[in-house]
């Protein structure tokens, strides 16, 4: 049956008719470069559309900015962008204070995200409800969650003043707007991580744990000596993520603050988007993103080193 | 008499002992519960109240519900055009990637060509990158090319952000799908092309509909995107949402949660339907890499 087939299938490219010819060809064709043809459209796509202009700011920032706002006016003009950025106060501060910010969010999304998700692992009854009703938080539209938290921490109506029973201004103080700013994306992004470690959590196999049970390790040391180790691939996964994720925040200081007040939650995207779009300096905020680029690719590397020597010591 | 009340005591403390870390387990739940949904619910309820209802202190936990907010938001004249350029620019970008990128996953998971790493890793980095330091020069090409404030500006930028996202996920998908059938059906004669559109679719359909959700997620909550390459015509929701709160009349707080609850409702809504092919999804193409 299928040899016949196949004979039928074989002998039909060569029919007499022009048209069914020139199609067997075409498909042949396209048959021979399959993978070609499937990856051109996202390779070009993405050359074009992301590769391409990203190359195009590298040029941007080592061009000047006239007067005049010509683009191309400006010339070239060495490390000049980058070094009037790092001779600027306001960038530096800007950029100590975006290291800062994204290590202290992703280390508390990190722990809470663990401690949740070893929670979510117990089969209790409901508990499957509460695994689908925390990853709404992570749904819904940064924007529109920054407005929320907006609300809940007015100083005379929110709810969390009214709670806590003082009249914090959450917003308006250079200590507290950073922690408020950072407070939505911790909200949003905890149940992220605890999804990501509650997958890792559930495709660990049992028997070690039960095995170190029974040598009569405490939960405690279980948990330290034998699931965290287990989970590790999954850890860094959430911590690469986050530190990424975490280290572009815009929409929450954007619509919480606009980086206000006293620069005190200007992040870099946020001074960056400042520069270019308020003030127009093309070249400048070219220059700025670059460096936010290398800073992010230099944040990355740090966890993958540390992962890198814990596995080592092993 | 005595022994029996001294079992009794045995079989409370057994069950006490027992029901202990139960209870532990349910006051977290609990605590998890009011910090994670509260927030939603509390600003849900915002969305009911009348002006004179938000104010009040302490706040009101019971009242009258009225639709009065959402009939205004509904009725102004920037909401539902919003609403549209929303859902264009998300299903665009959505059908544009999912069309675009599956072939390029497919040949990635089974055809071992050159440079397929190289273009794989290189594809994972750009999903890395800061977008803002795309966002400028992309905002020039746009402008460039007359594409300026256009809807299709917007889908082409949420393609370049999903493309990655596509490939990364359906790559391991696919591998994860038994070669044994399309063996098979390329030993019966059928191509490439015809393998993939009439095998291998069909039972990547779990995986397919992962993909969509996140990238439609992807393009619906995206604000600096939207809010760099569209104008007042073509603007999207969270544009329009990020406006009102940066508005100098202050803000109007039943209509501003009446809107937002506007927005993310069908996300919520479709993310909780089919939530178990989304975190499937998400930790399949998190897990691998």
């Amino acid at each position: 049956m299928a040899p016949a087939e196949a004979t039928i299938m074989s002998i039909e490219p060569v029919a007499p008719s022009q048209s069914v010819n020139v199609i067997a060809r075409l498909s042949s064709w396209a048959e021979a470069r399959f993978h070609v043809l499937a990856v051109l459209p996202t390779a070009l796509i993405m050359l074009l559309i992301f590769g391409g202009p990203l190359l195009f700011s590298l040029y941007l920032s080592f061009q000047g900015w006239t007067k005049s706002r010509s683009l191309y006016g400006g010339g070239f003009v060495g490390f000049e962008n980058y070094q009037m950025l790092f001779t600027e106060p306001a960038f530096l501060a800007s950029m100590v204070l975006t290291i800062i910010y994204t290590v202290g969010a992703v280390a508390v999304e990190m722990v809470l995200g663990m401690a949740i998700a070893s929670l979510l692992n117990k089969d209790v009854p409901l508990m499957r409800i509460v695994r689908s009703l925390l990853i709404m938080p992570m749904m819904m539209t940064p924007i529109v969650a920054a407005l929320c938290w907006k609300l809940l921490l007015d100083p005379q109506y929110g709810l969390v003043n009214y709670l806590l029973g003082h009249q914090i201004v959450w917003l308006g103080d250079t200590n507290l707007a950073p922690i408020a700013v950072a407070i939505v994306n911790i909200w949003q992004n905890t149940p992220y991580v605890a999804v990501l470690l509650l997958a890792g959590l559930r495709s660990l196999p049992g028997d070690p744990r039960e095995a170190a049970q029974i040598d009569g390790a405490t939960r405690w040391q279980i948990f330290w000596y034998v699931t965290l180790p287990a989970l590790r691939p999954a850890i860094l996964v959430a911590l690469l993520l986050r530190t990424i994720f975490e280290f572009r925040s815009f929409d929450n200081v954007y619509v919480m603050t606009g980086g206000g007040p006293a620069g005190s939650t200007e992040l870099l995207s946020v001074y960056t988007y400042s520069l270019t779009f308020g003030q127009f300096d093309f070249t400048l905020g070219a220059a700025a993103s670059w460096i936010m680029l290398i800073t992010s690719i230099c944040l990355c590397a740090v966890p993958i080193l540390l992962f890198r020597v814990l596995e080592g010591r092993r | 008499m005595t022994r029996s009340a001294s079992w009794q005591l045995s079989t409370n403390g057994h069950k006490l002992r027992q029901a202990l870390p139960l209870i532990g387990i349910y006051l977290g739940v609990a605590a998890l519960v009011i910090v994670f949904i509260a927030p939603i619910v509390w600003i849900l309820g915002i969305s009911f109240k009348t002006r004179l209802q938000t104010f009040t202190s302490p706040p009101l936990f019971i009242w009258q519900p009225t639709f009065d907010n959402y009939a205004a938001v509904l009725r102004t004249e920037t909401f539902i055009p919003g609403l549209w350029h929303s859902l264009l620019t998300s299903g665009g970008a959505v059908l544009l990637s999912l069309a675009v990128g599956t072939p390029a996953a497919y040949a990635m998971a089974r055809v071992t060509f050159r440079s397929r790493d190289l273009i794989y890793y290189s594809l994972l980095a750009m999903r890395m990158l800061p977008p803002i330091a795309v966002l400028i020069p992309m905002f020039m090409l746009f402008d460039a090319l007359g594409m300026r404030n256009t809807t299709m500006s917007v889908v082409l930028a949420y393609t370049t952000f999903s493309l990655p996202l596509v490939v990364w996920v359906m790559r391991s998908f696919f591998e994860d799908l038994p070669a044994e059938v399309e063996e098979s059906a390329r030993i019966d004669g059928a191509g490439r092309w015809a393998t993939l559109w009439l095998i291998v679719l069909p039972l990547a359909r779990p995986g397919l509909v992962a993909i969509a959700i996140l990238c439609l997620l992807l393009a619906w909550n995206d604000f600096l995107f939207a809010g760099v390459l569209t104008n007042n015509s073509t603007q999207t929701l969270p544009v329009l949402l990020a406006s009102y709160s940066t508005a100098d009349s202050g803000i109007d707080w039943g209509r501003l949660s009446a809107s937002g609850m506007l927005v993310v409702a069908p996300v919520l809504l479709v993310s909780m339907a089919v939530q178990r092919h989304l975190i499937s999804g998400l930790s399949a193409g998190a897990m691998k890499g």
